[in-house]
Formats: structure tokens, C-alpha cells, sequence
């Protein structure tokens, strides 16, 4: 990628990393304007933590995008619910309860997404299909593990770790996230798999042609979607203190959006986990924003709908049929 | 006045230049053919009459009077009707749907008349049913068809828009004698009511049989129209390769000699049948080039890419090394140093939206078992393989897309040198890439054979394979119909053995 | 090829020929399969009484299905389909509850709810197709824009539909139950849309969109109008949820979306296009009733209930994806 420096200013606003930046520049300003206070850095922080939990989300669901053949994981958001309900339960608010109730979820997590993976790859069911079918399994498991058994209630160490202050002022959960953002930066970089992930997603067939093993690399990739909604609904328990219904469903098509804005292509092969942090705090700053303003529900709704869909227009639209 | 002229026309794609100031002229009442080589920019021009291609400059002149063509739609309109050699079917729809499909004819201007339907696809279908094989009938679902039978489902579409000018981009490829046989039929019958046609075939004494004039593009470049009558075959080809000796290519190297060492055989396969080619056997030795030659598409690339393991083998034993070897996978073919270069780039090679760096180490780091890619690291023995072929590059992290076609091409063969292989499989390797990068891989070819390693080279370039083979197979039909070594090694042969029984 | 020609077609080769023909047949055995265990387990559920019931319930779900299946058709999807239902829900409850409730004035307001529903399509349509948006992503973000449309519409749920409203749908017209003329109203629309031009050319869309542009068919326009009819279904599904639940609530819908993508696929229509019946996404609307009625009547523990119908549901999915995929 050329630097951004020596760009003309018709090159920059194709370039999704920084459309994604000076919309949050400016989202922010006019969340000052609208409500002062709102760029004060208690405010910031608590923004970038709901950043985090859905930006740990979307790291899963980048990675299956990318993978390509029209990879999308739709379970995300109930594998989210489901790891605060076991989570909870495991912890059941102590923290010497932590460390058995953090394995047990992301092995939780990894499983969904490993049958996930088997699916896709083996089976041949198209994403979409495979884990729409999944997410219904876990909503109907979340009622299973819910009846009779009082809803999990998170540790207090992890509660401290997502919201209190832990180095430098900055809340774990934030050097959580930057800690991923680091890792994925390597593993897509660095690493041969993550070159993998890249290949097929870009050209399985050159790919395979190149010695790729793209059913292993794909089933990985949706396990690790697993384990990263897993880990998103671990710190959503500490988040929230105590379990609650349903609360990972917004992550579902809210993960997706944020991978899109963050520059990466639906086609798949295309884009970096560092553009979808972006794209994530983009997401939140905005519903932030319309929940601070003073309108009504369904302002907020129309509000949030239209400027997506505006933002749409910026990032990846289709190629015209015509050469 | 002619019924159609083009005027200036030239497309680019990207940094290639698929055409350029082309001016052509379409009679009614002949049967007009263009030809050229692989990725001489024919198929471009009959896109850009047709409206699915955008010309970036030019003017079309239909019956005298300026058009503008925008979409294929436009096009219909104007009564220009083609067949696309990818084909254009539904595949899960029936011959009769495919046929008509923008023509459905209604009922009250929303449903489709079957009735109507059938009958008319039956006028049209009635045209070649008897040679059309098995299962040829107006509700038989195109998926289930033989290629050749979807060949014949994409002339009949052409057929049913009963358009002034129809374009035929390879429509034979895939039929046999006879197809093609009724197929001229109608086309000489067409030519009688006074419609225009624009023709392309790679077989030259289809062209000789139907066509009055025939136009030569060269490097996307018009180069001479000539009547049929006052040329003849040879006068083509040469018009065809530039300008270049018809044997071979002066200003290249000579025939080359051999550089086998070793007398042991590097890769044998006996009585191979796979999907598209049968009675397969021949041998290879270290150092040695060997040419597949024929008409493009007699199973050359198959053949290859069962080797490779990207295609199922039925039947046949292959030995590696004096040892057995099981065709099958990709991974296990690279693990046992078979190496394969395909010249569909854009399909095989290239992975797209990528750095250099990228598309340079997959194979490395897969014999290699590599877990990191420190690119720091690797740099010079990617750099090093790259300088091999002298591929241009602004550096190592810049996308693949910046490149041109033959320095894609150089990336994707870079990538199979950082560790030696044993055999390599070259799979039509220039395939629309430039001379000078030609030149480039021919010099890299020539200094691996000298190395030891067994290459073995299809390419539909004749003059490449004359000056780069040691021995030539010539296909024809799935099968090796011919042995060119030593001095049989001339175009005179090697078109001999190619068109003499083509099927 | 000629002695396998010759030999007399085998089972598995006739059942293909079948599939090839009748591509809805999976979808149909399943459902018999499951209509044969739901009567085993609780013969009232094949009585005349417990099969209005089940049309009654899932009529929706079958309009929304059917109109799914217009975009699938081309390959795209409708991720908003079930917001539009809730819009047109919200939008004829209250225009009832304000004008006079009298039959004309009922059917007037539909006709506008029709408009709404198509007006909804065609913004979608427009976005997709011709703005060139991604299916999945655009329909999302105008799933949001929708449902605060219904919120404005409706800020909270429980407006009570007029009563000739919720009656006429219960009631029945010369022996029959009014439900069995909607679904034989819906039949006859299925019928008429497998003859349909539109439906031929989204299908061919679907095969491949490049191809279908280069045979010359208006492959912008086309998609466009699969939208409008899937809203236009979502309309008619809108009409046949307000009889059911005879209130209005801006967000009854917005669950039922992937229930019809699942319906679609459950009916042996391809999500990449080109390849698929409505009749067969009816009868997978109505496999998802089932399935949920035979997890109950099987005796499954109310907390299971859920977890076992989405897991039968699944495998469903699989299973119908395999057996397509072999004929």
C-alpha cells in the first residue's frame, strides 16, 4: 500500500482505513456538538470498551470473511449469549471459579465453530445455510441451560478486569483488544496460515494449486470464530455483571457490518483486522451518539439505518456488469 | 456499403492493451473470420460489437448510420446476435429456455408460453437434432448436456435472435465432423439471405472451407483483411505470427540440442486415461524439454494437470524416479517435486490483491514447513528466485495486481525455484503475456533443463515449442498421434500432424 | 455411455429424473414424513381442525417464504423481509384503527399496505441492484431503517386489529375455513409465478448473472423487481400475521426473516441462485410448523423444545442440501 502521506485526495477516500478515521474524527466532534462531554475521557473509555467486546466479535468473523467462498458465521452473536451463560455459571461469582470457567467456554466456543468448519468444508453447506442452522441450535441450547439453573453471575476479578481501571487508567479489556489487534496483525501477516487465510479467500483454486490445505484452513478459521465470540461473551459477563437473555444476538449482523467498514471485501481475500477495529468503534460511536441525543426510538433507528446505508455506499460496492 | 464498420477502436484493460486503432469492415452476405493468436484481442472486438466489452475510444457505423452500443441489450436491438466462446447458458434451465431466453414469447405479456415456446426452440433445435447425440430435446436441462451438445444449445441461441450480424467466437471447438459439418450448412444457407457473419476458429481448413475474407489481428492490432481466393494457409500463419519465420523464429535461438545427461528415465507414465485423454505413455529424462503439441485443446492441458494431481486418472501406472507414483494431490505432487505452471494465470496462479511477497513464498513455506513468514528473512531467496526471470517489480510488498501479465506470470514460476524441483509441468506458460517476458522464461527454461530438471512444455505457440523441445508428442483428440524429434522438429510437421486427422 | 443408455433406468436414477423435474420432491418427502409423524403421535394434528390451525399459524411464514424466494432466485437475499412485515402490520392496524372498520374501507387500507410493502422492495432493489450494494450488508442496514419507520408507525406493540379483521380470518365461507382460500389463493399465485417471465429471467440471473447480462437480458431491472415482489409478499404475509395475532407490533417480524431464508433452502432452492420452486419453499414453511409441532407432541421437555427443533431444523437443512446436491 502506497503511504497514506503522498496520496491525492481522490486516491485517500478509497482507502477505508482513513474514510473509517475521519468519519470517527468527525462522528466524535458532532457527539460534542450534540452533547458536551461526550469526548471526555471517561466517556471515551467506556466507548472503546463496547468497542472491544464487539470488536473481539468481529475479529472472528473477519477471519471467516476473509477465508472467502462467501464465508459469513451467523452463530456468532449466540455463541456470544451462550458463553456469558455458561461462563456465569461456571464462575458463579467467584474468581477462584476463572481460570475452569474461561477454558470451558472457549472450548465451548471452539466446538460450535469447529461443526461450524466441518460443515462448510466437508458437508459443502453454504455458510449462511450451516450456520443459520447453528445459530438455532444455540438459541435452543440457551433455554436448555437457562431453566431450572439461576443465571450466571460473573467473578468479581473479571467484572475489575472489563470495567475498572487496570494500567495506565485504561481498563484490561482495552489491553485486551489491543493485545488481539496485535495478534491478528501477526497471524495475518506473519504467519504462513494467516498468508493461507489471504489465498483461499483470493483464489482458492490458485491456492490449492499451490499446495494450500484449504479444508483445514477453512475449518481453523471458523473455530477460531468460535473462540473469539467466546472470549467476547466472557468479557460481555464481566461487562454486564450478571447473564441476561439474548444479549449476544446484536453481535450478529453487527460484527459483519463492522469487518465491512473496516475495508474488507464480502468476496473475501481482501482487507485487515486493524480496519475493522476502526470499523467497530465507527459502529459504536454511532449508536452511542443516537442514544445520547434526546429522540425518540424510532429516530434513532431511521438514523442509524440511513447513515449505514450511506456509509455502504463508500466501501465496496459491486462491479458493473459491463467490461 | 458495408454493413458494418468499426473505426479506431482500442481497449484497454488496466495497464494490458487488449486492442488497439482497429478498423474493420463487415459485409452482408459473407462469412468473415478472424484470426490471430491466443490473446491477440479477436474475442475483444466481437465483445465490443456485441456491447458486453466498452471500447475506450472508436465509432461503430451499422448500415451507414452511426450506433451507439451500450449494452448487449442495444445490441439485440440492432440485430447483432453472438456466440460466446465461455458460452452464455443457464445451465439449470432447459435447451429450450436458453435458446429464447431474451426472446420468451408471452402471454399476456407476463407469462411464458410454453406451448410457443417449444414449438419455436423445436425450429431451431429441428436444425441439428440428428447429429446432435442422446438427449438432445427442447426440455433437456443444459447441465445434464456434453459440451459439445451446450456448443451447439449456444449456436442455436445465436441462431434464434435472427439477427442481420452474427458472431461466432469458436463455436467448433468442441464439435465433432459431422456437427461441424451441418453447422456450415447453416451458415452457408444464412449467407445466402444476405446475413453478415464474423467467424473465429483455430482450425485453418475450417476457415479455408466457409469464410470470404478473412482479417489477421496481431497483438491486438489489425494487420491485413485478405480475400480467400488470393491467400492461402501459409500466407496466414505468417501474417498471424508478425512477420516471423514460419519455422521458426530467426531473431530467437535455433533448434535446440539436447541437454539430457542422464540416461535414466526422470518420469514415466504408461497407457494413462483420464478425463479428456487416453493411451497416454511417454517417458522423461533429466534435462530433457519435451513439447506437447496438437490443436489446442486435445487434452495437452489435461493431461498435465493429472499429473499434477489437479484431475483424476482412471487408469495407467506412473513412475517417479524409477519408483510408483500415485497421482491424485496437489500436496503430495509438491512434496515429491512435481512442479506446475498453468497459463491461466488469473485462475491458477495469481492470487489477487496480494503482495509479490505473497504470491512469491506459498511453496517455499510449504516444503519447507515453514510456520512464520518473516518476510525479512526470506527476502533474498525470494528476491534471488525473482532475478532468475528478471521480473520488473517496485518491491517485494507492492500488490500483484500493479504488475503486467507477464511479470504476474514470472511471480507465480518464481515460486517453484527457491526450492528446486524435479519435474516441471508447463502448462501453456505464455499464454497472453508479452514477448519480452517470453524471451525471459525461455532462457530460464533452457538453463534448468541444463540444471537436470525434466520440463515438459505444452504451449499453443508453435514456434515456442519448436525452439524449446527436445522431442514433441502431438495430440490430437486425447491421444498422442505423433513423435516430432531431431529434424522432424519443422512448423511444416508439426501442422501436418496436427490438422491431418482433426476430429 | 451406450450400454448405460440401454440398461433400465435404476431406482436412484429415476428418483433423480424426478428431482431434476420436480425439484420441490425432497422437500415434499420430508414434510409427508413429518405430517405421517405428527398424525402418529397426535392423530388431531391431520384432522381438518389441527391442519387450519397449522395454516393459520404459518401462513406467514409461507407468504414471507415464497417471497424470499423471489431474490434468492437471482442469487441475492432479503434480509429486511421480515421488517417490511412489520411495517405493513403496523401501518394497516393503524390506519383500521383510525378510519371508519367498514369491508371497503379495510380492503382500501391493504391496498395500501400492498404499496408499502412493494415501495420497501423497490428501495432495496434500487440500493442492490442498481447502487450496486451487497445484498447482505444493504438489506440489514435497511432492516434497521424499516423497523424505525414501524416504531414511528407504532411506538409499542398491542393495538388491537378491528374485529372484522381478526373474524373473517377465522371464520369460514361456505364450509371451508377462510384460511384454506388464502393458501388455495396462494397456490394458484405459485402456479401463475412458476409460468412468469420475471420468474424464468431472475432464475437465469441467478445461473449466472455475467452470462444473463451478455444473452441480453435486463439483469438491473430484473433483480429490481424480485425485490418489489418480495416486498409485495411481505405485504400479503403482513395481511395474514395481523389475522392471526389480530394486534399490531413493530417488531414481530424481524424473527421471522431467517425462518424464510431457512424455508427457501429447506425447499431445495439453491442461496447462490438460478435454481429453486416456491411451491418448494412453501412446503419448507410449513416443515419448520411441523417440525415444531412434532418436537411437541413427541413429549420433548419444555426446555428442550427449542434446542431439539433447531437441531431437526439443521438437519433438515443438511440433509436437504445432500440429497439436492446428488440428483
Amino acid at each position: 500500500m502506497k503511504n497514506l502521506f503522498v496520496m491525492s485526495p481522490s486516491e485517500l477516500i478509497k482507502q477505508p482505513l482513513f474514510v473509517a478515521f475521519v468519519l470517527i474524527v468527525i462522528l466524535l466532534a458532532v457527539g460534542e456538538i450534540l452533547s458536551p462531554g461526550f469526548t471526555s475521557l471517561d466517556q471515551i473509555i467506556r466507548l472503546a470498551t463496547v468497542a472491544a467486546l464487539l470488536g473481539i466479535v468481529a475479529a472472528g468473523q473477519n477471519l471467516v470473511i476473509l477465508g472467502g467462498r462467501e464465508g459469513i458465521d451467523l452463530s456468532v452473536g449466540a455463541v456470544v449469549s451462550l458463553s456469558v451463560i455458561v461462563a456465569g455459571n461456571l464462575m458463579d461469582g467467584m474468581n477462584i471459579n476463572i481460570p475452569l470457567a474461561f477454558v470451558l467456554t472457549i472450548v465451548t466456543g471452539a466446538f460450535f465453530g469447529f461443526l461450524n468448519g466441518v460443515g462448510v468444508t466437508l458437508l459443502r453447506i453454504p455458510p449462511l445455510v450451516m450456520t443459520l442452522g447453528m445459530l438455532g441450535v444455540i438459541q435452543g441450547l440457551l433455554v436448555v441451560i437457562r431453566q431450572g439453573v439461576p443465571s450466571g453471575v460473573a467473578a468479581p476479578a473479571l467484572a475489575d478486569f472489563v470495567s475498572e481501571p487496570f494500567v495506565f487508567g485504561l481498563p484490561g479489556i482495552l489491553w485486551l483488544w489491543v493485545g488481539i489487534g496485535c495478534f491478528m496483525a501477526w497471524l495475518l501477516r506473519q504467519t504462513l496460515f494467516g498468508l493461507r487465510i489471504y489465498a483461499i479467500g483470493s483464489n482458492e483454486q490458485a491456492a490449492v494449486m499451490a499446495g494450500v490445505p484449504v479444508r483445514t484452513v477453512r475449518i481453523a478459521v471458523y473455530t477460531l470464530s468460535g473462540v473469539f465470540a467466546a472470549l467476547a461473551g466472557i468479557c460481555l459477563l464481566g461487562y454486564s455483571g450478571a447473564s441476561f437473555a439474548n444479549v449476544g444476538s446484536q453481535y450478529m449482523l453487527t460484527s459483519i457490518i463492522a469487518v465491512v467498514f473496516g475495508g474488507t471485501s464480502l468476496a473475501g481475500g481482501k482487507g485487515e483486522y486493524t480496519g475493522t477495529m476502526l470499523g467497530a468503534i465507527l459502529l459504536v460511536i454511532l449508536q452511542s451518539i443516537l442514544t445520547t441525543v434526546n429522540i425518540d426510538e424510532f429516530g434513532r433507528q431511521i438514523i442509524f439505518g440511513g447513515t449505514l446505508l450511506v456509509l455502504m455506499v463508500f466501501y465496496g460496492r459491486g462491479k458493473g456488469l459491463r467490461a | 456499403m458495408s454493413k458494418l464498420i468499426l473505426t479506431n477502436v482500442s481497449k484497454s484493460y488496466g495497464p494490458t492493451r487488449a486492442f488497439k486503432n482497429g478498423d474493420f469492415a463487415l459485409e452482408a452476405g459473407e462469412v468473415h473470420a478472424l484470426m490471430g493468436t491466443n490473446g491477440s484481442g479477436k474475442s475483444t472486438l466481437c465483445k465490443i460489437i456485441a456491447g458486453s466489452v466498452k471500447p475506450d475510444t472508436g465509432t461503430v457505423t451499422l448500415d451507414g448510420k452511426q450506433v451507439n452500443i451500450n449494452s448487449p441489450q442495444d445490441a439485440r436491438a440492432l440485430g447483432i446476435g453472438i456466440f460466446y466462446q465461455e458460452l452464455s447458458l443457464a445451465t439449470n434451465r432447459s435447451i429450450a429456455e436458453n435458446i429464447l431466453i431474451s426472446q420468451v414469447p408471452l402471454q399476456f405479456g407476463l407469462f411464458v408460453n410454453r406451448a410457443a415456446l417449444r414449438k419455436r426452440a423445436d425450429q431451431y433445435i429441428d436444425l441439428v437434432r440428428d447429429v446432435a447425440g442422446e438427449g438432445f430435446h427442447a426440455d433437456a436441462v443444459v447441465a445434464n448436456l456434453r459440451s459439445d451438445q451446450r456448443q451447439l444449445v449456444e449456436i442455436l441461441k445465436a441462431l434464434a435472435t435472427e439477427a442481420g450480424i452474427l458472431i461466432f467466437d469458436e463455436p467448433t471447438s468442441a464439435l465433432d465432423r459431422v456437427q461441424v459439418k451441418r453447422f456450415f450448412e447453416i451458415l452457408e444457407k444464412l449467407k445466402g439471405e444476405g446475413r453478415a457473419m464474423i467467424m473465429i476458429s483455430h482450425r485453418m481448413d475450417e476457415i479455408f472451407e466457409i469464410s470470404d475474407r478473412l482479417t489477421v489481428i496481431c497483438d491486438g492490432a489489425i494487420v491485413a483483411t485478405r480475400k480467400r481466393e488470393e491467400t492461402s494457409p501459409k500466407d496466414i500463419v505468417e501474417l498471424m505470427v508478425g512477420g516471423r519465420s514460419t519455422l521458426a523464429d530467426d531473431d530467437g535461438p535455433q533448434l535446440r540440442t539436447s541437454s539430457i545427461k542422464e540416461d535414466k528415465p526422470l518420469l514415466s507414465v504408461k497407457g494413462m486415461r483420464g478425463a479428456g485423454f487416453q493411451n497416454i505413455s511417454f517417458t522423461l529424462k533429466g534435462g530433457e524439454i519435451l513439447g506437447l503439441g496438437g490443436l489446442h485443446g486435445q487434452g495437452q492441458s489435461a493431461v498435465l494437470r493429472a499429473l499434477f494431481g489437479a484431475a483424476p486418472i482412471h487408469s495407467g501406472e506412473l513412475y517417479l524416479k524409477e519408483e510408483i507414483y500415485r497421482a491424485g494431490h496437489q500436496r503430495r505432487a509438491i512434496r515429491k517435486g512435481l512442479a506446475y505452471v498453468s497459463g491461466d494465470r488469473v485462475r491458477d496462479g495469481v492470487i489477487h490483491g496480494r503482495p509479490i511477497q505473497e504470491n512469491t513464498v506459498p511453496i517455499h513455506a510449504f516444503r519447507q514447513y515453514l510456520f512464520l513468514t518473516s518476510f525479512g528473512d526470506l527476502s533474498p531467496k525470494l528476491e534471488g528466485a525473482l532475478a532468475k526471470l528478471s521480473t520488473k517489480f517496485e518491491a517485494l510488498t507492492s500488490s500483484i495486481d500493479s504488475l503486467s501479465g507477464g511479470n504476474q506470470q514470472k511471480v507465480v514460476i518464481a515460486r517453484w525455484l527457491i526450492d528446486k524441483p524435479e519435474v516441471l509441468f508447463l502448462d501453456d506458460p505464455t499464454k497472453g503475456i508479452d514477448l519480452a517476458a517470453k524471451a525471459d522464461l525461455f532462457a530460464l527454461i533452457r538453463e534448468l533443463a541444463e540444471e537436470g530438471l525434466g520440463i515438459i512444455l505444452y504451449s499453443s505457440e508453435d514456434a515456442e515449442l519448436l525452439n524449446n523441445s527436445d522431442r514433441i508428442l502431438v495430440f490430437n483428440g486425447g491421444s498422442i498421434t505423433r513423435e516430432l524429434a531431431g529434424d522432424e522438429r519443422t512448423r511444416f510437421n508439426l501442422y501436418d500432424a496436427a490438422y491431418e486427422v482433426a476430429s | 455411455m451406450m450400454n448405460t443408455a440401454t440398461q433400465t433406468p435404476s431406482a436412484a436414477q429415476r428418483f433423480k429424473a424426478l428431482c431434476a423435474r420436480f425439484p420441490f420432491l425432497p422437500a415434499l418427502i420430508i414434510l409427508m414424513l413429518l405430517f405421517a409423524l405428527n398424525g402418529f403421535f397426535n392423530a388431531n394434528t391431520i384432522s381438518a381442525r389441527g391442519i387450519t390451525g397449522l395454516f393459520s399459524t404459518y401462513l406467514a411464514l409461507m407468504f414471507l417464504a415464497v417471497g424470499q424466494s423471489f431474490v434468492v432466485f437471482a442469487g441475492d437475499i432479503d434480509l429486511s423481509a421480515g421488517n417490511i412485515l412489520s411495517l405493513v402490520n403496523v401501518f394497516i392496524i393503524t390506519m383500521m384503527n383510525a378510519s371508519a372498520g367498514d369491508g371497503a374501507t379495510t380492503l382500501g387500507i391493504m391496498a395500501l399496505g400492498v404499496l408499502v410493502g412493494a415501495g420497501c422492495g423497490l428501495f432495496n432493489g434500487l440500493l442492490i441492484a442498481a447502487l450496486r450494494l451487497q445484498p447482505i450488508v444493504a438489506t440489514f442496514a435497511t432492516s434497521i431503517f424499516f423497523t424505525g419507520i414501524a416504531l414511528y408507525v407504532l411506538p409499542v406493540a398491542g393495538m388491537p386489529a378491528p374485529m372484522i379483521y381478526w373474524q373473517t380470518y377465522f371464520a369460514s365461507f361456505f364450509g371451508l375455513p377462510f384460511v384454506i382460500y388464502v393458501v388455495a389463493l396462494l397456490l394458484v399465485l405459485i402456479f401463475l409465478f412458476s409460468r412468469s417471465k420475471v420468474v424464468l429471467q431472475l432464475l437465469a440471473i441467478g445461473d449466472d448473472k455475467q452470462a444473463a447480462f451478455q444473452s441480453g437480458l435486463p439483469v438491473t431491472a430484473t433483480r429490481i423487481k424480485g425485490y418489489v415482489l418480495c416486498g409485495v409478499f411481505a405485504s400479503f404475509a403482513a395481511f395474514c400475521l395481523t389475522g392471526d395475532t389480530a394486534s399490531g407490533d413493530p417488531l414481530v417480524g424481524s424473527a421471522m426473516t431467517l425462518s424464510s431464508v431457512a424455508a427457501v433452502v429447506l425447499g431445495g432452492s439453491m442461496l447462490s441462485g438460478g435454481f429453486g420452486t416456491q411451491l418448494g419453499s412453501l412446503f419448507g414453511a410449513l416443515t419448520i410448523g411441523l417440525i415444531g409441532s412434532l418436537v411437541y407432541f413427541v413429549g420433548t421437555p419444555a426446555s428442550w423444545q427449542n434446542f431439539v427443533q433447531g437441531l431437526a431444523i439443521l438437519i433438515a437443512l443438511m440433509v436437504g442440501i445432500l440429497i439436492s446436491r446428488r440428483s
